[in-house]
């Protein structure tokens, strides 16, 4: 195949050679001149095409377009050119598609019409596949059908399998007209059952034979059954002898029993899902498969599940656990794998069963079958990386006394007095991270009356382990798992022999030291989920002192285990929080997040990353320029990447699945984070915006109507959070993840800064200037109408709100406001009243304005006070600088909306002045009023960036004096005595210790003696401040205007 | 712990607990898609309870083009590994293992001769462990890697061809025992 990939086309081997020369060498007239002359003498029309192609070289626009022409001429005309000329054409005009030209409505047709002529050529071939690369479905089937007919009964049983599917894709497709839908949809399903029917009802096929044959023929079947048959033929056709999942199985066939046991669950179909486990497991003692080929613990867990859910659920898991013995009986014969799986399997069981059957007597007893179960399991694995990830769901289900009796009686005992000293500190780690578990686990507390002996409670509950009174999580138990962690930590690191064994354990112990050490004092800190109630500086919403001192620690187990990923992002993400943006990049660099990862792992840095610090933007490389190059790379041509491959291979579930794939990248909230986030940095800067973010090749297919995914992975963070609350992520991220609203809120108001910010090329100079004035303000109108019922839609979806920060809500909020208001100022005639909802409009604008001022710690019309213990007189420098460093985003949100009123009021202002430029009575410009209320919006918005401007002097003034680490580290180790008693300043927040058993300074004392104290934390303190200036400086250059 | 089936596209958001380690090696696109699309059974995965990929291995049938056919470095129909994969979490299971046994299980399947793969000579951890899978050398390729990943003073490594007969091969034709002896330059691999 030639043209369609757009390699210059070998011309028939009949044209003569001056032709042929002087076409390759892209002799353009020459070729038009020759051609020409062939034509007439030989009375081709092929010539007459080489003729067309070559003045499509041409820079004439008539003379390119001629072959659009002709090629329209064929389609409409219904005329079947040869394949050599429609070669020529497709090449000719390869630089149309996609924007002024459908293939479907050119090439795809001329090519199924020639297909269908000449199906038993090895062109045809290629013809289907051109279609398919151009993603013109309609032609494609069209081919495809053709093809089958040719060859039905051949050995070739590809052409069924292709009609078939691309009749299935045709009936899910917008390509495909509504009327049409139904009939692709049936005829897919009718092909197919008749294949099937043929299947089951042969005793042996053959490959001449349309029935199934292949898995992916199989898996073609089930899937276009699940998606347009009914439940019931789905579940019958599931226990045919031939085509069932156990029948599949016995062929080695495992996909069908996978994708079984998931359709039967969204139905809730446990009845079958038990049954089905239950013969695919006894399949393999039986000896119809391998032992373990369904021995997975998806396998386990979705059978035990069903067990609990039938009927007769007691007989249904006593059959549970009689099938899972008789597979630990030839567990030995598994490998580790398996028998993980199994001891898993055996735990889930135990966990699945009856309360009745696990404790018959109602006795009190903590050494519970659960726990017991567990015990066994961390008895054989406690030593693996896994194991805290293995056990964690099932210890967070325990009740309070079977938890006292593993944490006091259980685990203590799993190791003998004399047993190998790394396997003790090892386990003792395990034994701190579950304890950092249990602290997020409800059942720990008891509710605490609301008044005891007359004195108001003002703590909920009590800790069911150290009895004070406490909200979730226990303060006085985290505080003790510090000091604990601290001196198991310092246990390991003070002894060589130690030291020199974590080489040849699964993790350094110490690791998880620090990360339960670390969690434990961000929760201490009072760090929350970063949700959409968090307004304030997280200087001012947690004790700052103890989060420095979690990421100092964790900064300072960074140095010792580099490699470790999970450390590493965990930072990354508190360096972000804290406003150290480049320190957070240089710690994110060598995670290497390149190529196909990016998608889901980029988010993870580059979210709201614009509004942290947009000088990371300013350097040599495009910050995100690998991530833009990514969708670029993938999504430039309309087909899936690599489809072709999977209709040649006839791996038919790979086509769907690809196309899923592929449409969830498309509408990647990924992309559309980088296309803002990119747009954003540029504007902080003047830097020119190549092209509209709405004409951008990315976001072609983007709409209202899209539903734009987040597929962020948070996997490699290390969560030791129960179910019970939410993960670890939640608490470390700028504000809500990323979300279908926030990114078409972005793409919205990227759109309006577009309409406003549009320059016309400065050589347009319309010919018929009123009419042209005429079109542009219909146009404004238009797209402002639009904008604004688009923004006020998803402002008011009531899920928009928790995915939000305050201070985004207030900035979209302000662009949903704006564009409604400039819709009235401009569509207003000066004659008519102006409507009282533009200055309700501008009034809520300019209050919108004053409240995110007032969030923004060191701007003058904030007074809150900041929440700190310590009694060091701070500068008043440093009382705004930190609060400030750690909202940046905020002043972002200040600076972009103030931006975008003054662009606002620039507009309606430029209006009024090209129509007073061309109509000299007046009577067409703005009305009066409404350029008085945008000069008011424009001196609010001026009064807000002035003082955005302020704040940035002054933080760089503030880190700009001397004595800022020295500072930083008063903060982490305050003096003996500047630490307040709790019930002081802030005093909820400390480790103030009162009536706790950890007292005063005990914690920050632990913490002392894992970094290596002062000393050792002056680098690391260094290294914060040196992060922030830069933050700082690349603020500085930022425009305000 | 971990499930065993074959890779979905979807599993490529999945994949940060084993391509964030700094040994395996994070593909294009296109590249995953294209094993997906052609070789859908010999792309396997290891998911752990919560979806993360936890391993993985990659693998194609082919041959030699036809026009090699009398060449002596033609390859007959044979499965190759191309990517095997386990995260620092799920080692010392065996999943690497398993993996490879599935992707056997699929070359006999598709009656390939034999199953190959490339390994960095110094790479002595994995050299044992498809040596005790019943690999073994078949020969040497000459400077195949760009880099060494031991000694930065050198500009390139050699790579050991590995193989294990498949139940076609019965007469084991396909194999040699002594085949750290045998060089070709990376231009004979095709």
């Amino acid at each position: 195949m030639s043209s369609y990939r757009y390699g210059r086309p070998a011309l028939k081997n009949s044209v003569d050679v001056q032709l042929q020369t002087a076409f390759s060498d892209g002799n353009w007239n020459t070729v038009i001149r020759l051609a020409a002359k062939r034509a007439a003498t030989l009375k081709d029309p092929y010539y007459e095409a080489i003729k067309m192609c070559a003045e499509s070289q041409l820079d004439g626009t008539a003379e390119k377009c001629a072959v659009l022409v002709a090629i329209d001429d064929l389609v409409k005309n219904k005329k079947t050119p040869d394949i050599d000329t429609i070669e020529l054409y497709e090449w000719a005009c390869r630089d149309f598609f996609d924007y002024e030209v459908e293939y479907a409505d050119s090439l795809g047709p001329l090519r199924a019409r020639w297909a269908k002529a000449n199906p038993g050529s090895p062109l045809a071939l290629q013809c289907v596949q051109a279609c398919l690369e151009k993603w013109d479905l309609v032609s494609a089937q069209q081919i495809a059908t053709s093809l089958d007919k040719a060859y039905a009964n051949t050995a070739d049983r590809r052409y069924m399998f292709w009609n078939i599917t691309l009749t299935y894709l045709l009936s899910i497709s917008p390509q495909c007209t509504d009327a049409s839908r139904k009939v692709y949809s049936l005829l897919a399903v009718r092909h197919l059952e008749r294949a099937a029917d043929l299947t089951d009802n042969s005793a042996k096929l053959e490959s001449t034979d349309r029935g199934l044959i292949t898995e992916e023929e199989v898996g073609l079947y089930y899937r276009v059954l699940h998606s347009h048959g009914t439940k019931e033929e789905y579940i019958s056709r599931l226990k045919s002898p031939k085509l069932g999942a156990i029948s599949q199985l016995k062929e080695g066939r495992k996909l069908l029993f996978c994708e079984a046991l998931d359709a039967l669950e969204a139905w809730g179909e446990w009845d079958l899902i038990y049954n089905l486990c239950r013969e695919a497991l006894e399949l393999g003692l039986e000896g119809g498969t391998s032992p373990f080929f369904v021995c997975d613990l998806q396998t386990w867990r979705k059978f035990a599940s069903a067990a609990s859910k039938v009927v007769d659920s007691d007989s249904a898991l006593g059959e549970v656990q009689a099938i899972l013995k008789r597979y630990i009986d030839i567990k030995d014969t598994a490998s580790a794998m398996y028998k993980k799986n199994l001891s898993l399997a055996l735990l889930e069981t135990t966990f699945r069963l009856p309360a009745t059957a696990l404790n018959p007597n109602h006795d009190n007893n903590g050494l519970s079958p659960r726990v017991v179960q567990i015990g066994l399991f961390l008895d054989q694995y406690f030593e693996r990386l896994s194991a805290f990830d293995d056990v964690k769901g099932y210890v967070a289900e325990l009740g309070f006394e079977e938890i006292k009796t593993l944490m006091e009686d259980v685990l203590p005992k799993m190791l003998d007095e004399d047993a190998d000293k790394a396997r003790k500190v090892v386990l003792n780690a395990l034994v701190c991270r579950l304890r950092y578990l249990l602290s997020t686990c409800p059942q720990t507390l008891s509710p605490q009356p609301a008044a005891v002996e007359g004195e108001t409670q003002d703590k909920p509950f009590q800790c069911r382990f150290c009895t004070e009174p406490t909200e979730l999580p226990c303060e006085s138990c985290l505080k003790k798992l510090v000091v604990n962690a601290s001196d198991a930590y310092r246990q390991i690191t003070s002894d060589k022999e130690l030291v020199d064994s974590i080489p040849r354990l699964d993790k350094d112990p110490r690791l998880d030291l620090a990360l339960v050490m670390g969690n434990s004092l961000l929760k201490l800190s009072g760090l929350r989920p970063r949700t959409s109630d968090v307004g304030q500086s997280l200087w001012q919403s947690v004790e700052p002192r103890l989060f420095l001192q979690a990421v100092l620690l964790l900064d300072t187990q960074l140095n010792e285990t580099p490699g470790d990923t999970e450390l590493r992002l965990l930072l990354v993400q508190l360096y972000l929080l804290l406003g150290c943006a480049s320190y957070a990049h240089r710690l994110w660099t060598p995670l290497d997040v390149k190529r196909t990862i990016q998608d889901a792992l980029s988010p993870l840095f580059f979210d709201r990353i614009s509004t942290l610090s947009p000088g990371l933007f300013q350097g040599g490389r495009p910050l995100m320029e690998p991530l833009r190059a990514f969708y670029k790379h993938n999504l430039s041509d309309k087909s899936p990447v690599r489809i072709w491959d999977a209709f040649s291979a006839g791996s038919y579930t790979s086509i769907l699945d690809m196309i899923n794939h592929d449409s969830s990248l498309r509408r990647s909230c990924t992309l559309m984070m980088t296309l803002v986030e990119e747009r954003r940095a540029i504007r902080c800067y003047g830097g020119k915006i190549d092209c509209e973010i709405e004409q951008h090749p990315l976001t072609e297919n983007i709409n209202d109507d899209t539903t734009l995914v987040s597929k962020t992975d948070y996997g490699p963070f290390p969560n030791l959070e129960s179910l019970h609350g939410p993960p670890i992520h939640e608490y470390l991220r700028l504000g809500p993840g990323l979300s279908n609203e926030r990114s078409q809120l972005a793409f919205l108001s990227e759109q309006y800064l577009d309409l406003l910010l549009y320059k016309p090329p400065k050589d347009y100079k319309p010919a018929k200037q009123t009419e042209a004035a005429l079109r542009d303000r219909e146009y404004t109108l238009e797209t402002l109408s639009r904008l604004s019922n688009s923004l006020s839609d998803f402002l008011h979806q009531p899920s928009t709100t928790s995915r939000l920060t305050p201070s985004e809500t207030t900035y979209y909020s302000v662009f949903s406001l704006l564009s409604a208001a400039l819709l009235i100022a401009l569509s207003t005639p000066r004659s008519d009243p102006l409507p009282k909802t533009l200055s309700l409009l501008t009034t809520s604008i300019k209050s919108a304005l004053t409240t995110l001022r007032s969030t923004f710690p060191s701007s003058p019309t904030n007074t809150a006070t900041p929440t700190t213990t310590t009694t060091t007189t701070p500068t008043p420098v440093t009382t705004t600088a930190y609060p400030a460093l750690t909202s940046l985003p905020i002043l972002s949100s200040i600076r972009d909306t103030a931006l975008a009123v003054r662009h606002s009021a620039a507009f309606v202002a430029a209006a009024h002045d090209r129509e007073l430029a061309r109509d000299r009575s007046g009577r067409s410009g703005v009305h009066r009023d409404a350029l008085a209320e945008m000069r008011a919006l424009d001196a609010a918005a001026g009064k807000a960036l002035g003082e955005a401007r302020g704040c940035v002097l002054r933080l760089k003034e503030a880190l700009g004096e001397a004595g800022w680490m020295d500072r930083v580290l008063e903060v982490v180790f305050p003096e003996e005595g500047d630490v307040l008693p709790e019930g002081g300043e802030g005093g909820d927040k400390g480790d103030g210790g009162g009536g706790v058993g950890v007292g005063v300074g005990v914690v920050g004392k632990a913490v002392e003696e894992v970094v290596g104290g002062r000393a050792g934390a002056e680098e690391w303190a260094g290294k914060v401040v040196e992060s922030w200036r830069e933050g700082v400086k690349g603020w500085g250059m930022v425009r305000m205007e | 712990m971990a499930n065993f089936r074959r890779f979905r596209p979807d599993d490529l958001n999945k994949l940060s607990k084993c391509n964030l380690d700094p040994f395996t090696e994070t593909y294009e696109l296109g590249f995953y898609l294209q094993y997906y699309a052609k070789w859908p059974s010999l792309f396997q995965v290891a998911e752990d309870q919560h979806g993360n990929i936890i391993g993985y291995i990659m693998g194609k049938l082919e041959s030699s083009p036809e026009i090699y056919q009398f060449s002596e470095h033609y390859l007959p129909w044979h499965a190759h590994i191309t990517a095997v994969t386990v995260a620092p979490e799920a080692r010392r299971l065996g999943i690497g293992k398993l993996l490879t046994e599935q992707l056997e299980v699929a070359a006999d399947a598709n009656d390939a001769w034999f199953v190959d793969l490339f390994v960095r000579v110094s790479n002595h951890k994995a050299i044992t462990f498809y040596k005790n899978m019943g690999y073994s050398v078949f020969r040497v390729v000459k400077d195949y890697y760009g880099e060494h990943s031991t000694d930065p003073t050198l500009s390139s490594e050699d790579a050991y061809d590995m193989r294990k007969p498949m139940k076609r091969d019965a007469k084991r034709q396909h194999v040699r025992d002594d085949g750290e002896k045998h060089e070709v330059d990376p231009s004979d691999v095709w």
